[in-house]
């Protein structure tokens, strides 16, 4: 396989992954300001802006944070380089290249996504819409995906894979990073209604708000939800999962096996302590500082992959 | 589709019947249909205007059909003509036998930037230099063909050949159960084979490692460089993944550098090698030449194949064919004037609004004056550019190009067509069963160039 192929598929499911995680976290916005807050409204789209990581570019562009303009700058602005639609110009403009490598029901679902966004685009779209440009979102990624089912499990698919995961990884952890305070342990179970707010942002941005209470009897507690999101491996956006499957797709890449094992020995302790860790000594040592390192790891990671085989 | 005003060629008559069955509205949504289809898989091209990010080709609903036998003549006619310009293409590179018989005039050939100097004395694989050969053709009323032009370099518009069917087949299932269709989706294995067949000398694996080169996304047959290594199971490589080491051509990988034996260049000769050629060029491959002429590598089609395919060098191409096959011309060409000689010129420049005016290196159908269809201010235009530089120009009657039925607001309508077959040169020499048709869609007009609003339709070759 080419580098630049193995490069641009490990970039198209970064892009689709990134262009879901938008999606969630406008609809949590778009959730959130429907609910009174005694804070104002406004505060949520700020923590949607900063999760995203794109408070610097909104800031610059906007003096005010407010929904229609969060919206616009996080699904159309091309100005965003993150933004729904750039996500899905430059995984499409990816995919033409590497087009070759993929099933043609990939490239259609691309493809397809990519000719709706341009007329969407178009449409002037209200903010009521905004539940529906979030619902067409997951859709079209989700289609994407189930296309991958029918692709050659050769390294193409692994790079496929390893794009999707660190990126998910990445999105996982930021989100937990702004969010991290809720987690932290309270003296009483979680029941009030910021904390219901709080708590279930971060579930439903994580795709996880009705798996959690099938994975957790009893209580709501903020050290179940830490649980769920950071180490639980049946959680298909846990810290955990994401990084299992970055190894899983890692090591069974066939091509350069001494690049493979050097890449796998730099990740090999976060992925055992990952496994073997309590949450409470996690959070002992400091939930900031531990998710401070994941993403740190997983950007070493990413760009150790850049580095190796696509150079 | 007409022999005369009534009469409608008994070939045509299964889909005569068909169109009467269809209504205006089923037409409507087959058409739609076939639009959203090709947006979709992205048989899409660039044009020069600004405006549009892509635009598709206006493809039409009514099959080009050709019999069987009309075929026959077709494809020998194609096939020799292919045969006789590789065989030219091997002499001017090699003895210059044409030359020495007086035959073609050596300042033609050797002052032509398509001549490629440093290809002088080396020969590639089986002396073929140009191994898919796109002849351009047109029907008169008469039923007699001509060729209008060859393109020996990289011709396109397969990728539409192909696609074209498919989505036919898709949409009308029924046509093809009631008309024996001969197939054509064996192509992308035909060519295959043919690149493979074409391997260098110091290729030492009967199963050699073919890549096309593509210049990039930004070309206007991206789609088709991409299509076409798709079905053929090779990579499409872009300069940048190609470098030279020692007496071999290499494609990065992630488990590192791959031989690679042929390349399907899609890119033009200048890009090739900026140390042989534009020393400008960023999408190079630097040393590939030298790789190329020591039989490391196998370029197809080769380096200075373009002249084989001047329009000055067109007029040739009938003398050509009794100098090296010895025998006569099937296809004929169309009567051309060169505007190099003084007496052709002064017959031109009388004539103007006679005649159709192609520059010798155009091509897509700019730069052209179209007699009869100009205006006195556009004709007269182009005299004085034409007076400043004979030898750029020639001239060729305008043709009473054949008429092909075509879906114009759901009437059938007669526009004009042409045929571009596709020609392989290896060990065997093969015709595509079929063709790319393109058809003026404005009434009137003799420009099928998909640059300048042309469509495409499918062609049927009838099984015997």
């Amino acid at each position: 396989m080419l580098s630049r192929t193995a490069e641009y598929l490990y970039w198209i499911s970064r892009y689709m992954e990134r262009a879901e995680t938008n999606a969630r976290l406008l609809d949590v916005g778009y959730r959130m300001s429907l609910f009174p807050n005694p804070n104002g409204y406004n505060n949520e789209w700020e923590s949607v802006l900063a999760a995203a990581g794109a408070i610097q570019g909104y800031k610059n562009k906007y003096n005010i944070i407010e929904q229609k303009k969060v919206e616009d700058y996080l699904f159309f602005d091309e100005d965003n380089p993150s933004s729904v639609f750039n996500c899905i110009l430059n995984a499409r403009s990816n995919a033409l290249v590497v087009r070759t490598s993929f099933t043609p029901e990939s490239w259609l679902a691309i493809n397809k996504t990519y000719q709706e966004i341009l007329k969407l685009k178009n449409n002037n779209f209200n903010a009521s819409d905004l539940p529906n440009l979030t619902e067409w979102t997951i859709e079209q990624v989700n289609l994407f995906r189930g296309s991958l089912s029918s692709l050659l499990r050769n390294d193409g698919y692994n790079f496929l894979y390893l794009g999707l995961f660190v990126e998910r990884a990445d999105n996982s952890a930021r989100l937990l990073d702004v969010k991290y305070f809720v987690l932290l342990p309270k003296p009483q179970y979680i029941g009030g209604n910021i904390d219901n707010m709080q708590w279930s942002i971060l579930l439903r941005s994580l795709s996880s708000f009705n798996a959690f209470r099938w994975a957790y009897d009893g209580n709501v507690t903020s050290t179940k939800i830490a649980d769920f999101l950071v180490l639980n491996s049946n959680c298909p956006r846990s810290l955990s999962f994401c990084i299992q499957n970055i190894v899983k797709h890692l090591t069974n890449l066939t091509c350069s096996p001494e690049k493979v094992n050097k890449i796998y020995n730099t990740l090999k302790d976060l992925n055992t302590k990952i496994q073997e860790e309590k949450i409470e000594s996690i959070v002992d040592f400091g939930l900031h500082e531990f998710v401070t390192q994941f993403i740190n790891k997983i950007s070493s990671v990413d760009s150790d992959i850049q580095k190796e085989f696509f150079n | 589709m007409y022999q005369s005003e009534s009469l409608i060629r008994n070939h045509y008559n299964n889909i005569n019947e068909w169109l009467e069955k269809m209504t205006a509205k089923v037409i409507n949504e087959k058409n739609a249909e076939a639009e959203t289809h090709f947006r979709n898989i992205g048989i899409t091209f660039s044009t020069n205007s600004e405006t549009a990010r892509e635009r598709i080709i206006p493809f039409d609903l009514i099959p080009r059909i050709f019999t069987f036998s009309e075929w026959s003549k077709l494809e020998k006619g194609v096939i020799q003509r292919a045969k006789a310009l590789n065989a030219f293409l091997a002499d001017i590179y090699n003895q210059g036998e044409i030359i020495k018989a007086n035959i073609i005039p050596k300042e033609l050939i050797f002052k032509k930037k398509s001549y490629e100097v440093s290809m002088f004395g080396f020969t590639p694989p089986r002396s073929i230099y140009s191994p898919i050969v796109g002849i351009d053709l047109v029907r008169t009323n008469h039923n007699e063909y001509f060729v209008l032009e060859d393109n020996c370099r990289t011709p396109s518009g397969v990728s539409y050949m192909l696609e074209n069917r498919e989505i036919m087949m898709r949409m009308f299932p029924d046509l093809f159960h009631t008309n024996r269709v001969t197939p054509i989706d064996d192509y992308p294995t035909r060519l295959l084979q043919t690149l493979m067949s074409l391997a260098p000398i110091k290729c030492n694996t009967s199963e050699p490692v073919c890549v096309l080169l593509s210049p990039g996304p930004l070309n206007s047959a991206y789609y088709e460089h991409s299509f076409l290594s798709d079905q053929m199971g090779i990579e499409m490589v872009e300069s940048t993944d190609l470098f030279v080491e020692g007496e071999f051509l290499y494609m990065k990988t992630v488990d590192g550098p791959k031989k690679v034996d042929v390349v399907y260049r899609r890119i033009d000769d200048d890009f090739l090698d900026p140390l042989c050629f534009n020393p400008n060029s960023v999408i190079g491959i630097p040393g590939i030449m030298d790789v190329y002429r020591t039989g490391g590598v196998n370029i197809c089609s080769a380096p200075g194949a373009g002249i084989a395919d001047d329009k000055a060098i067109y007029i040739f191409v009938p003398e050509m064919i009794k100098f090296y096959l010895g025998e006569q011309p099937i296809l004929e060409n169309v009567q051309t004037w060169s505007c190099d000689k003084d007496d052709d010129l002064n017959y031109v420049l009388d004539n103007l609004s006679d005649l159709v005016v192609k520059e010798v290196d155009g091509s897509g159908g700019y730069g052209m004056l179209i007699g009869p269809k100009s205006s006195k201010s556009s004709i007269e235009e182009f005299r004085r550019k034409l007076s400043a530089n004979p030898r750029g120009y020639i001239a060729q009657p305008l043709l009473d190009l054949s008429f092909s039925p075509t879906l114009i607001k759901n009437q059938v309508e007669g526009r004009r067509v042409d045929l571009r077959p596709f020609c392989l040169m290896g060990e065997n020499a093969q015709l595509s069963s079929g063709g790319l048709t393109r058809v003026a869609m404005n009434e009137g007009s003799f420009v099928v160039n998909s640059s300048q609003g042309g469509g495409v339709k499918d062609t049927w070759v009838l099984a015997e």
